[in-house]
């Protein structure tokens, strides 16, 4: 579904994915974690072309990236993707916040559209804030409306972007709840997070960045357990500890 | 004395409402040019095209850095030399629209850019195209962030359109002038023709101001 051969990118001198090689399976749940700066937030932003990329190719659901942008705008409909700041539009409800993709992109009928989101605030819980706006809902709910916008596009993978990061602590796990039920259905899945739980839970991979490069992939119980590289060792001693 | 020259400025109410005509006629149309071409001036500033971008810059700079009487004055009286006859109404009307669409320009293109880059991120990542972007995304999000200062800049307008006076334009101020002839008492006249203008001018102040207030407690 996802596959890097070889990709490099930089950030004028700065090399910020160096010889990325990586696959991602059709239903896999893949976690990226990483001291900050390592690039895994660059990694997963070249998916659905937000970051281009200079050498190297990256094939996503039968689509080379960086050749053409009709095609690009095309794989976005089918690529899903949640914010670490959530980024809803604050001028529309969030039943407009999940419709105007399908509307504008899928050119769904507005009934339809509508209908569909609704069923997907209410999948993740929030059938009874559909006409809020963003401003009136806490961050873990503007985060829930955000998958749940995504989730209108009926997409085949969808990305993550450390989507707890911004929540206070309690309301971390209703995020994860609906990242978990979404991994069990067999979404396929490349989150970047720091949320060990949720990557012992539901990961088919975790993955270890450093600097820009792919340091480590490991099954879950491989990775926390006996992890081969001293770096990730260093990196999960401090990330466990709490 | 005093009232008898009021009365007299009085006798001259037609010439006063053909003047307040003009002058509102004037900046209605200036304002409506003035915000179509100005959200395109803008649009095209805030955008990725660098060297349109550059030259819409350049071009409402230069319409900033020049004195709007000087303006008219080429529109006027240099555009006819090159075969382009305006009469001094439509002189009007296309050198404040231009002046308009200058400023209006400008603010747009700060309003743009003041939406945050994670919006079109979002918008990008959901596959919208570029126009939808701006149309669905972008632009309502500016527009809100825009109104209060593009209201106080309608007042400006109102009042810089006193300068076509100056091309023998009949408007609120002319129409000063014309009175002040017969009634020799310009500091009576032209504190009716003030009164004029603050009479058209209150109501966009204290509306720029009101939405600056709500404005704020919005943002939070």
């Amino acid at each position: 579904m996802i596959k890097y051969s070889g990709v490099n990118k930089w950030f004028g001198t700065l090399h910020v994915l160096i010889d990325i090689d990586l696959e991602v399976a059709t239903g896999e749940v893949v976690v990226v974690c990483g001291p900050s700066g390592s690039g895994k937030s660059t990694l997963i932003r070249c998916v659905n072309g937000l970051e281009p990329f200079q050498k190297g190719s990256l094939v996503v659901d039968g689509v080379s990236l960086g050749k053409d942008d009709a095609k690009l705008r095309h794989l976005r409909m089918e690529v899903g993707f949640v914010f670490q700041s959530f980024n809803l539009y604050p001028h529309k409800t969030a039943l407009e916040n999940a419709t105007l993709a399908p509307v504008h992109v899928r050119k769904l009928p507005v009934a339809e559209a509508r209908a569909r989101g609704i069923a997907m605030l209410e999948k993740v819980g929030l059938g009874d804030k559909i006409n809020s706006y963003p401003h009136q809902l806490s961050g873990g709910q503007q985060q829930r409306v955000a998958i749940a916008r995504s989730l209108c596009m009926q997409p085949k993978i969808m990305l993550f972007d450390e989507p707890t990061s911004a929540l206070d602590p309690e309301m971390i796990n209703e995020v994860l709840d609906v990242m978990v039920a979404l991994a069990r259905e067999g979404m396929t899945m490349m989150v970047v997070t720091h949320e060990m739980g949720f990557a012992r839970k539901v990961a088919d991979r975790v993955i270890f960045m450093d600097h820009g490069a792919i340091v480590e992939t490991a099954e879950p119980e491989t990775f926390f357990t006996a992890a081969k590289n001293e770096r990730t060792r260093e990196f999960l001693g401090k990330v466990l500890q709490h | 004395m005093f009232w008898s020259q009021l009365d007299r400025v009085m006798g001259y109410y037609p010439v006063l409402l053909k003047g307040i005509t003009t002058t509102v006629s004037l900046s209605l149309i200036a304002l409506l040019i003035g915000v179509a071409v100005g959200f395109a001036f803008g649009i095209m500033r805030a955008g990725r095209n660098r060297p349109l971008s550059y030259l819409v810059g350049l071009y409402i700079d230069f319409f900033r850095g020049t004195p709007f009487l000087v303006q008219l004055f080429i529109i006027f009286f240099i555009l006819p030399a090159i075969g382009i006859e305006l009469n001094a109404f439509t002189a009007g009307v296309v050198a404040l629209s231009n002046m308009a669409a200058c400023f209006i320009g400008e603010i747009v293109a700060a309003g743009i850019a003041a939406v945050p880059t994670g919006q079109t991120e979002a918008a990008a990542a959901s596959g919208l195209t570029k126009a939808q972007q701006l149309r669905h995304v972008v632009l309502p999000q500016a527009v809100r962030i825009v109104t209060p200062s593009l209201v106080g800049q309608f007042v400006l307008l109102i009042k810089d359109s006193s300068v076509v006076s100056a091309i023998g334009l009949l408007d609120l101020t002319r129409s000063g002038w014309v009175i002040v002839q017969s009634v020799p008492n310009g500091l009576l006249v032209f504190a009716i023709i003030a009164l004029g203008y603050f009479v058209i001018c209150y109501p966009l102040i204290w509306l720029s101001r009101r939405m600056e207030d709500r404005g704020q407690a919005a943002i939070l």
